[in-house]
């Protein structure tokens, strides 16, 4: 049985639909993640889980039991908050024993319970500080531990990391991911961030406009993307337009230069198709040493170097291509305006229909 | 928010609105009827042509007029300095500022009286101590009104680049700091506006001409005409309050409330 | 002297600048000496020193102690602060809470603070008028009720006593609070609901842990300012009464303003003082519950 089933559900909100026709099934300790641009339904969506708003249609079971309508305080789910909503007039110690305290637990249950959850985010010295005395990143673990002191059987981060500096983003996602996996505990994680939930998933749900894109592993999302604006969304992308001139073949027409794809990015479709072509930035590279199945000839347009990766601007006929390619002290840069090569296998190339979105 | 939670929010707030409005709809109500059974403005007509009313009403005004003036000319340099060359002196005008709330009108008037009525500083009798005090009074609202309007622009910037366009210090106090704290000034002064044509206790014993002292008097002597005053002084709060809503477009922050 | 201070001046010498620099508001404060403190000074002077010989004295101050007079118009001034303070915080409170937080139309809010705003200015003689209008013996409201059989003067009310002056005060009092408490409401975050709810908290639990504790400075703040503006309140008192029914420390000051009433000029002073002393502590008290609200609701 699966742990948490949310069915065909969607909401409304005075005539205007923001989540439809919504189905996940979600096993007992996975971690998965909401990704999607903002107004796309996913906060909406975690928060029907919670409780604070109910569905217009379909049906949320957990545990085998429906709890599509129970109010919040009674489905035992723990939410962290993107604004962390802690208690300021609560210690941190009063913040992550509130919910034992409400449940009437003991006063040494409740200390026990405490000391344990300030061992698992290592805040043990900070027990008797005000939530204003902590950094944002330190307030999001105790957010963390009080949802945790509860023994929620699922835990729902809402955009947890969102306001947050980029390094403490980074190494608290990586222990939120830890202290998950630790405990077990089924998870349900909201972001625009794609990076984010790649790297913090097991699986994936890109949304779109209260719809679901594609569910997936990070693998599956990123480099199988289902839809153009799964494609769009999650990583960069090179696209352009162009015209299927031989479906057999598998071969493209981009304003008269020819690329070829793969048999699998064929099925369905037909030669005279005009079609959306996008290539992902680290499957091009210079054609000096190794030839694949496309070779085009493009000029150089600019160079930004971006730490651990290099991307080169290409211009390949009238369109401009981005390639990324490892950094390395001893990598030999091109110089802008150089004529060169590059090259890319036929998988690569992934062919979507009509406009792009994102 | 439950349905419960709603029924009690009207409750609260119906019950807010009939204290509000029921004095006022029974004030109006009775200023109509100056003549026995009929409903007519005659309280209004007698109140306009009282020759007490004529000199009282604008003396109010002049007060009002000269207060505003004073105040944007003693606090507007003032706090417009401390930001730009004297932070130090912050806090102690600050302090001062806010003192007034602490002296009651009527102590102060009693301060007033008892200082400057006595050789050599015998000025208990000149009008300009009234409109001095009324700008004292002001201070907590007009000089919070200015600074919070100071801190909205960069007060340093607009400074250095009139300076390097070769403005002098008046160029810039009156050209670039005053149009740009206009907004700020005018609702400062609106609501002085307000409380000076409301104030009472100054104005009786520093016996100076006035409309609250006015009608105070009415009160005592007449019964419809009183009615009457209190609609005309109650419409000029409501302008002035609406006048600082469209200017200022936003909620007025909370004022402590005046000379009551 | 600090980086910045330098950079704006950048003609001059420091050092000089500095000096030329404080000139700029000597006008401020040599207007502020002469109308304000140099008056206000006055009074505390003269508490403290003999009417006839000019020497320090604790007399009038002990004097003030003794008088059953003056103690029993510090005692009415400070009741119908406490009562008025506390009714208009609490009908305040909910009135506010119920136009930000209550689930009411969006306009209702601007309104409110509309009428606020208009409400705690609307005081002094017009106010007392409005309501001899609608609760003197022959009032509109007191009328209406007569016509259904309820005459309230026949239950002891008085527009001119206690109770009365008590109700014409909450009429400024609780505009004030729905406009100092509104910052406050503001600060109260949606998740802390959400986040109390989540952890199964009932709506109940929620005010009790974490909502009203998180008030709670801002409230007895607030309550002790709005004690403040009732103890200072002195038109309002004075026309409805004509001075004589409510002794209020106010009351007595504008009788002794009058003419000597207390036959005491000394004693004069040091009830002026008195209430100096006493609205003192009402603002520093306001503004360190202030600090320690905004601590939290920032």
């Amino acid at each position: 049985m699966k742990h948490l089933i949310l069915k065909n559900i969607s909401k409304e909100y005075g005539g205007t639909t923001v989540v439809r026709d919504f189905n996940l099934e979600i096993e007992q300790g996975e971690f998965v993640s909401f990704l999607g641009p903002s107004g796309c339904g996913k906060t909406t969506t975690l928060r029907m889980v919670a409780g604070f708003e109910m569905p217009t249609t379909g049906t949320i079971t957990m545990n085998g039991a429906e709890i599509t309508n129970n109010p919040p305080n009674q489905r035992n789910v723990g939410m962290i908050f993107q604004a962390y909503a802690l208690f300021p007039n609560m210690t941190v110690a009063q913040n992550i024993g509130f919910g034992l305290k409400i449940r009437k637990e003991t006063e040494s249950a409740i200390k026990e319970r405490v000391d344990e959850m300030l061992a698992l985010i290592s805040l043990q010295k900070h027990a008797n500080k005000y939530p204003y005395q902590l950094s944002g990143g330190q307030q999001q673990r105790v957010a963390l531990a009080r949802a945790l002191a509860n023994r929620p059987q699922v835990l729902l981060l809402d955009e947890p990391l969102s306001a947050l500096d980029a390094k403490i983003r980074v190494s608290l996602r990586s222990e939120i991911r830890a202290i998950q996996k630790k405990m077990g505990i089924t998870a349900i994680f909201v972001t625009h961030d794609q990076e984010e939930a790649l790297s913090i998933s097991d699986r994936i749900v890109v949304m779109y406009e209260g719809r679901i894109e594609q569910v997936g592993t990070p693998f599956q999302v990123y480099n199988f993307p289902e839809t153009n604006f799964v494609a769009n969304f999650v990583g960069t992308l090179n696209s352009a337009e162009a015209e299927v001139v031989d479906s057999a073949q598998g071969l493209l027409n981009m304003d008269g230069i020819q690329f070829k794809t793969s048999q699998e990015e064929m099925k369905g479709r037909s030669t005279g198709d005009k079609i959306r072509m996008s290539i992902r930035p680290e499957r091009l590279s210079f054609a000096a040493e190794l030839k694949k199945d496309n070779v085009l000839d493009c000029v150089i347009e600019n160079i930004t170097f971006l730490g651990s990766v290099v991307r080169i601007q290409v211009k390949i006929g009238n369109a401009r291509f981005n390639m990324d390619t490892f950094n390395n002290p001893f990598l030999e840069l091109p110089k802008i305006g150089d004529k060169s090569q590059v090259t890319c296998s036929q998988e690569a190339v992934l062919v979507y229909s009509g406009e792009a979105t994102a | 928010m439950k349905r419960g939670g709603v029924i009690w929010s009207w409750f609260w707030m119906i019950l807010g609105i009939l204290y509000f409005f029921l004095p006022l709809l029974a004030t109006f109500i009775f200023s109509l009827k100056a003549v026995k059974d009929v409903y007519s403005f005659k309280a209004y007509v007698n109140v306009f042509n009282d020759p007490a009313f004529q000199l009282r009403f604008p003396a109010s005004i002049l007060w009002s007029v000269l207060t505003i003036i004073a105040a944007i000319l003693i606090f507007v340099p003032t706090a417009y300095w401390v930001r730009l060359k004297v932070p130090k002196a912050r806090p102690v005008v600050e302090l001062i500022t806010l003192l007034p709330f602490v002296v009651p009108a009527i102590v102060y008037v009693f301060g007033l009286v008892r200082t400057y009525s006595q050789p050599p500083l015998l000025i208990v009798n000149s009008p300009a101590l009234l409109v001095a005090g009324y700008t004292i009074l002001s201070m907590p609202y007009m000089y919070r009104a200015i600074d919070t309007g100071l801190r909205a622009i960069d007060v340093q910037t607009l400074t250095e680049a009139a300076q390097s366009l070769g403005a002098g210090w008046g160029t810039i106090l009156f050209r670039v700091i005053f149009p740009n704290v206009r907004v700020s000034i005018l609702s400062g002064a609106f609501l002085s506006f307000a409380i000076v044509m409301g104030e009472y206790t100054l104005a009786q014993y520093l016996a100076k001409p006035a409309f609250a002292p006015y009608i105070a008097l009415l009160i005592q002597n007449k019964a419809y005409e009183p009615a009457a005053a209190t609609i005309i002084s109650f419409t000029l709060i409501w302008a002035c309050m609406g006048i600082i809503q469209v200017i200022g477009g936003q909620e007025q922050s909370g004022q402590i409330a005046g000379g009551h | 002297m600090s980086q910045s201070q330098k950079r704006d001046a950048p003609k001059a010498r420091p050092v000089s600048q500095m000096s030329w620099a404080w000139l700029g508001v000597m006008p401020f404060f040599i207007f502020a000496f002469m109308f304000l403190l140099y008056p206000s000074s006055t009074i505390v002077v003269r508490t403290f020193q003999d009417a006839e010989t000019g020497s320090f004295t604790l007399k009038n101050i002990i004097n003030l102690m003794r008088d059953p007079y003056v103690l029993g118009a510090y005692s009415l001034s400070i009741k119908i602060s406490i009562v008025t303070a506390l009714g208009g915080a609490i009908f305040g409170f909910l009135l506010a809470y119920a136009a930000i937080r209550g689930g009411l139309p969006r306009f209702m809010r601007s309104s409110l603070m509309t009428f606020s705003g208009v409400a705690s200015n609307f005081a002094g003689v017009p106010l007392a008028f409005a309501f001899i209008a609608l609760l003197s013996p022959t009032g509109m409201l007191t009328n209406w009720l007569k016509a259904v059989g309820f005459n309230i003067y026949d239950y002891g009310f008085t527009l001119f006593k206690f109770w009365g002056l008590s109700l014409v005060y909450m009429y400024f009092q609780f505009p004030l609070m729905v406009l100092i408490i509104t910052p406050a409401i503001d600060g109260l975050r949606r998740e802390w609901v959400e986040a109390s709810e989540n952890l199964g908290a009932t709506t109940f639990q929620y005010w009790r842990y974490v909502a009203f504790p998180i008030l709670l400075p801002s409230l007895l703040g607030c309550t002790i300012l709005l004690f403040g503006n009732a103890f200072g309140a002195f038109a309002t008192a004075q026309a409805l009464t004509g001075g004589s029914a409510m002794n209020l420390a106010t009351i007595v000051i504008g009788a002794q303003l009058r003419g000597d009433v207390l036959g005491d000029l000394g004693l004069g002073y040091a009830v002026a003082f008195g209430m100096v002393i006493v609205m003192t502590v009402v603002m520093i008290g306001y503004s360190v519950l202030q600090r320690r609200a905004e601590r939290w609701l920032k």
